[in-house]
């Protein structure tokens, strides 16, 4: 498959101070895989990522995205270009 | 995978998962490098007890011989075995319901590798053994209890030695800094 999901689990992991051997065991995945997946080098069934979505009390799509994902600085302060 | 899925899972489960993610001889698998010394090394061991076994008495001498030619081969060829076990994560050792959907696809990769592999090599000793047939090789002919040894022993291993070369170095930062905090204290 080539279609690339992009996605942020990386910054919202660090945000609520998540270890990936933890957030690994909450979804049923590998730590392995948390870390293929944030560094795009794997991605996440449909069922994972939603349970990834669930762990963090999140939707879906603020994590992944078919998009890439504009820096969070950006969005909280507004800068377009 | 993890405890957070329990359904399924027997206490063999969970103690192969422990075993084949202990992290204590990781540094002996951590490189490309090693990776391939000790797939080649169980290449060579795994051609040996073949050797032994397949040539037996007539090729080490007698019975005695050729049993402690496997006393000290069938050790190492373990030790070999349990590294690439290690540096895969148990990747073909664990059952399908202890692996998540990653390492499922992952294997899946591995065995299309392997049979590939295994196919070529076949079907280039085919080719071979019929060039001989035309020119009467005589070291062409080799007993076919011992070819299918050969045989039995490619098909049963090549999936480990696919897995043991395809498997990726593991990022430093795959472990997060608390678990190596911890790691570190506890050794």
């Amino acid at each position: 498959m080539s279609e690339q999901v992009h996605n942020r689990l990386s910054v919202v992991r660090a945000e609520r101070k998540v270890s990936r051997q933890r957030l690994a065991e909450a979804v049923g995945a590998h730590y392995q895989t948390i870390g293929y997946i944030e560094r795009g080098q794997y991605n996440p069934s449909l069922d994972l990522a939603l349970r990834i979505a669930k762990y963090f009390e999140l939707p879906v799509e603020a994590i992944f995205s078919l998009e890439p994902f504009r820096p969070l600085t950006d969005e909280v302060y507004g800068r377009t270009s | 995978m993890t405890t957070s899925q329990p359904q399924g899972l027997t206490r063999y489960d969970r103690r192969m998962i422990a075993i084949m993610n202990n992290r204590a001889g990781r540094q002996l698998y951590a490189t490309r490098g090693r990776r391939r010394a000790i797939v080649a090394v169980h290449v060579a061991l795994t051609a040996g007890m073949v050797a032994v076994v397949a040539g037996g008495p007539r090729l080490i001498g007698g019975r005695w011989q050729m049993l402690a030619a496997v006393a000290v081969l069938l050790p190492l060829w373990c030790v070999a075995m349990g590294m690439i076990n290690g540096a895969t994560r148990g990747l073909l050792e664990l059952r399908d319901h202890a692996l998540d959907e990653r390492q499922l696809a992952e294997r899946d990769r591995v065995f299309r590798r392997a049979h590939r592999v295994v196919t070529a090599a076949l079907l280039a000793a085919l080719i071979g053994m019929e060039i001989g047939g035309w020119s009467e090789a005589p070291w062409l002919e080799v007993p076919l209890r011992d070819a299918l040894m050969v045989v039995l022993a490619m098909h049963w291993l090549m999936p480990a030695w696919a897995a043991g070369l395809m498997v990726q170095d593991e990022p430093a930062d795959d472990l997060d800094a608390d678990e190596l905090e911890a790691g570190a204290l506890a050794s």
